[in-house]
């Protein structure tokens, strides 16, 4: 189980900064206090990201297996990163 | 980690042993996994066989509607034609499009991963070979069925998509569109069957020492598409339900005027639907993967990049559903949320297709038939991801949206996405299966005729899209400027079925299939275990896997697998057996004991697709003949197996001792009742996500629900019903008999459960004709009472083996996976009844 958390880290964040966002789209509707949820949302999101990436930093890394678990599980990391920012971009500046 | 399970990886170095092997191992397992003969044919569960079957079938639907596909396109070559009728036009488009995706598309990678999957992981076969054949029957009984509808002008008309209102009662009276809801939702009950077996394959049958950074690209892919096929697939089949219900009892829950809502269907829908492209996508990215690195004589570039663009892919395709609703008049933030998430997703798809063409840049390339087809995929494909992004731009999608350019796109997705690929995939593993590859000389025609025939017959629909030619007509008017491109389009359209012609004739000419031995074998020098030489038992020892491209890292590897000098040589309990493995590292865990060929699994195949055939043509004492008949037969099947085992524990090689019988969180029966649970909770947090946007969109119907204090005894029971469950596991380890009496109890309490909260809704005045809210809470109740019937069958079959002495003391999984069925029946009714309280409490 541990090995899947790090491994799919990034993309889980993604996963709930996706929904929660289609929620407030959805259910809340458009309003100055979604948009704040919306930013609200993005900056745990990113925070969340980068507590993993710290948390990962010190993990071991001996063995074929466990460099390349923490190569897949940073790039995870970044991209959640990435596709995060992107996809709150349509609330805080649309 | 240096281990998972505790194994010793310095027992690998045992491997490859030096002792000679004693005489005759090599016929017994001939013996154990002889072929069939005559009738025989009807039973087997090889995967050799049923991933022929499976794959031919397959292929024949996209013969059939690809036929459908010409007959359009002959209608289309002119305006004002009537080679089909309008009325004939509107079912030849839906079953064309419903048979590509549904019965072609995703059977064919099923397919694909049943026939390759074992040999490439190196195990006998995969863990439940009786369930790939159930799959497979299913599909192929069902599906032919269905396909059968057009024959009788009964064939569906809604399109692919099957929106209501247009398929609601009133605009759609006919059996026509049941025959697409049951239809379809049967065949997918068989794509999550098999999509378990492929899990568990994946994750526990490993050869060992096969982690999972050495594990084959395909075989990540299937993982991948697996999962999403888990995660995706319960919300079809939950809309096909609500669908014929409404349809069959009136019960509104697309209706706007009592509540329910139109839109609610597209969601269900497209949070299918649009993952399902990615579903078709990934395993062809997977087989792409494989055979660039071979086809280029050199590693794939990016192994790790890949890796994580498949399952970003996953993740982040459960987030582009909406991009199909763009002209629906959702919430404008809403809409930019699912505009940037269908852009991101080009991200990981951009990743792979790079990475195949860095590895064609680096190595050295040679334009066989497999390697023609690669590069045809990457430039459509990229063409077709090119529109995508074009249409995630929610400005230009309001354009092009219902126009032609929507098939132009889809089209050069899914051709270039997944026929190329597996056409590609055709030629590079034939020689696996059959006694003679296919013709090279032959194949450059083959290609060259699809690939110009593609792209004739599809570029130009871009145009007649954007001139305004709207998709789904049977004709279209003279001077508009329509012709031209839609001749065009016609004469690619024959000249890509001429393409696929010939390769026909090539497989008529050398197609022979070998599944005992005698293959081709590794005619483009593949590097992955699949090219060991294999037999009906696939490999005839199962090698320690010490790098990504074993056979092109150690050249002696497949002459020493041969000569059984790698794990489980011969037979280690006289029966069909595979290693089960750690899902991580792939370290050696415990011999399982597979079953053998059964006429069981054909039978359930053929009563369940009967049952819902039946209830199509509203035979309905019909179905429920042969719904008993089906679960008998699944009960039957299911008898044979779990049985007591004599030995313990095996040496399956070099000294090496495993257990033939684990239970508990390490067996891999445990792991396949989780992946149902999911699938069952999947459908019910769809249900419960209907209940949510229908109380958001049509308030004005909604009724208060009975007070949460109102529901203490109910949640009450669910309690009891969850502890009963979960006591009887520890209990009958001590005695093997009356705990069973708990399995009953606690589906009775579930069942009083279920019959209060029932109840209580009733005296609130809340009936499933009346809106949109009962008839949500009434499916609620009705999922719930699937699931109680179900735990009370498995509690009802778990006495019987246990009157018939065939619950071994003091371990057994039958227990383990009536235990957590029920325990999970109790957690879901216990969601519902709160759920369904809180949402729109005042
Ligand atoms: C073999 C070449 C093919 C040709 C010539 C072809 C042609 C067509 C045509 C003419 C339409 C109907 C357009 C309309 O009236 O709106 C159509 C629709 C469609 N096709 Fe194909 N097609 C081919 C292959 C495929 C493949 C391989 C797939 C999927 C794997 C596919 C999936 C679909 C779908 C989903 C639709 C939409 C049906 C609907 O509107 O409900 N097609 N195709």
């Amino acid at each position: 189980m541990r090995t899947w958390a790090i491994l799919l880290g990034g993309l889980l964040v993604w996963a709930g900064h996706f929904f929660a966002l289609y929620g407030i789209g959805e259910f809340a509707g458009e309003s100055a206090a979604s948009r704040g949820a919306v930013l609200l949302l993005t900056a745990s999101g990113l925070a969340a990201d980068a507590v993993l990436a710290w948390r990962l930093l010190p993990l071991s890394r001996a063995g074929e297996f466990m460099r390349w678990r923490a190569r897949v599980a940073l790039g995870g990391l970044a991209l959640s990163a990435l596709a995060i920012v992107w996809q709150a971009l349509p609330a805080l500046i649309g | 980690m240096r281990s998972e399970t505790g194994f010793d990886p310095a027992l690998y170095d045992r491997f490859p042993t030096k002792e000679p092997r004693p005489e005759g191992e090599e016929e017994e397992l001939r013996r154990i996994w002889c072929k069939p003969k005559g009738w025989e044919y009807l039973t087997v569960v090889n995967n050799n066989y049923v991933g022929i079957y499976y794959l031919g079938t397959a292929f024949l639907f996209f013969l059939m509607a690809g036929v459908l596909a010409l007959l359009m396109r002959a209608q289309l070559a002119a305006p004002m034609l009537e080679i089909l009728p309008q009325a004939t036009y509107n079912q030849v488009f839906t079953m064309h499009g419903t048979v590509m995706m549904f019965l072609f598309a995703v059977p064919a990678v099923e397919a694909a991963g049943v026939l390759l999957l074992p040999q490439m992981l190196a195990a006998r076969d995969l863990p439940f070979p009786r369930l790939s054949a159930y799959a497979f029957w299913a599909y192929a009984v069902g599906g032919l069925c269905f396909f059968a509808s057009i024959f009788v002008g009964l064939a569906p008309d809604g399109g692919w998509f099957m929106y209501p209102p247009l398929t609601s009662k009133a605009y759609s009276p006919g059996i026509n569109t049941d025959f697409w809801l049951l239809g379809i939702g049967f065949i997918e009950i068989s794509a999550i069957a098999g999509a378990i077996e492929i899990i568990v394959g994946v994750l526990r049958t490993r050869a060992p020492g096969m982690s999972l950074d050495k594990m084959p690209i395909f075989a990540w892919a299937m993982l991948v598409f697996a999962v999403m096929i888990v995660i995706a697939f319960p919300s079809i089949i939950l809309g096909t339900l609500l669908l014929e219900i409404e349809r069959a009892f009136n019960w509104p829950f697309f209706d706007a005027a009592r509540g329910g809502d139109p839109l609610l269907w597209q969601h269900l829908f497209w949070f299918f639907g649009h993952p399902e492209v990615y579903i078709i996508f990934l395993p062809a990215a997977g087989m792409m993967s494989m055979i660039v690195a071979t086809v280029a004589k050199t590693e794939l570039v990016g192994y790790r990049l890949i890796v994580l663009a498949m399952l970003a892919t996953g993740f982040i395709s459960f987030g582009v559903w909406a991009h199909h609703m763009f002209t629906t008049g959702m919430p404008p933030m809403t809409t930019g949320f699912f505009s940037a998430a269908s852009m991101a997703v080009s991200l990981p798809a951009g990743l792979q297709v790079f990475s195949w063409i860095a590895t064609l840049a680096i190595g050295q390339r040679s334009f066989n038939a497999p390697g023609l087809f690669v590069v045809g995929s990457i430039v459509i494909f990229v063409t077709g991801g090119l529109t995508g992004v074009m249409v995630a731009m929610v400005p230009f999608d309001w354009q092009a949206h219902d126009s032609y350019f929507i098939v132009a796109h889809l089209h050069y997705v899914l051709i270039g996405g997944m026929v190329f690929p597996l056409f590609a995939a055709f030629y590079y593993w034939m020689p696996m299966v059959s006694r003679r590859a296919l013709s090279e000389r032959l194949a450059k025609w083959v290609f060259a005729l699809m690939f110009a025939g593609m792209n004739i017959a599809f570029l130009p629909m871009h145009l007649a899209g954007l001139q305004g030619m709207p998709r789904r007509v049977y004709t279209y008017l003279p001077g508009q400027g329509f012709e031209l491109p839609n001749l065009v389009s016609t004469i690619g359209a024959f000249m890509l079925g001429l393409g696929v012609l010939l390769f026909l004739i090539d497989l008529a000419r050398n197609f022979r299939l070998a599944p005992g031995g005698g293959n081709a074998g590794n005619v483009y020098d593949g590097a992955t275990l699949e090219w060991l030489p294999s037999e009906l038992y696939s490999a005839r020892s199962i090698p320690v896997v010490r790098s990504r491209e074993p056979l092109r890292d150690d050249p002696r590897l497949a002459g020493d697998v041969a000569k059984g000098r790698h794990f489980l040589p011969g037979s280690a309990t006289g029966h069909r057996e595979t290693i089960v493995t750690s899902p991580l590292l792939a370290e050696p865990q415990y011999l399982q004991i597979m079953p053998g060929p059964s006429a069981w699994p054909f039978a359930a195949a053929v009563f369940t697709a009967g049952f819902f055939l039946a209830l199509t043509v509203q035979a309905y004492s019909f179905a429920w003949v042969s719904a008993i008949l089906a679960v008998v037969s699944i009960l039957r099947w299911l008898w044979e197996t779990d049985r007591p085992v004599r030995d313990e524990e095996v040496d399956i090689g070099a000294g090496i001792m495993v257990p033939t019988y684990v239970t508990g969180p390490a067996s891999h029966g445990w792991w396949t009742m989780v992946i149902l649970l999911v699938v069952m909770a999947m459908i019910f947090i769809m249900a419960l996500f209907s209940l949510a946007f229908l109380a958001s969109n049509q308030p004005a119907f909604w009724a208060p629900p009975p007070s949460m204090a109102a529901g203490l005894p109910i949640y009450f029971l669910y309690g009891a019903a969850f502890l009963a469950a979960l006591a009887a596991r520890p209990l009958l380890k001590r005695d093997a008999r009356w705990p069973v009496g708990l399995f009953f109890a606690s589906a009775f309490a579930a069942g009083s459960a279920l019959w209060l909260d029932w109840t209580g809704w009733s005296a609130a005045g809340l009936a499933p004709q009346a809106s949109g809210q009962g008839a949500v809470i009434a499916a609620l109740q009705a999922l719930q009472a699937f699931a109680v019937g179900t735990g009370l069958l498995m509690a009802a079959y778990c006495a019987a083996r246990v009157a018939r002495g065939l619950m071994t003391q003091p371990r057994s999984n039958t227990v383990d996976l009536a235990m957590l069925f029920l325990c999970y029946t109790a957690a879901q009714g216990l969601t519902g009844a709160l759920f369904g309280r809180a949402i729109g409490m005042t």
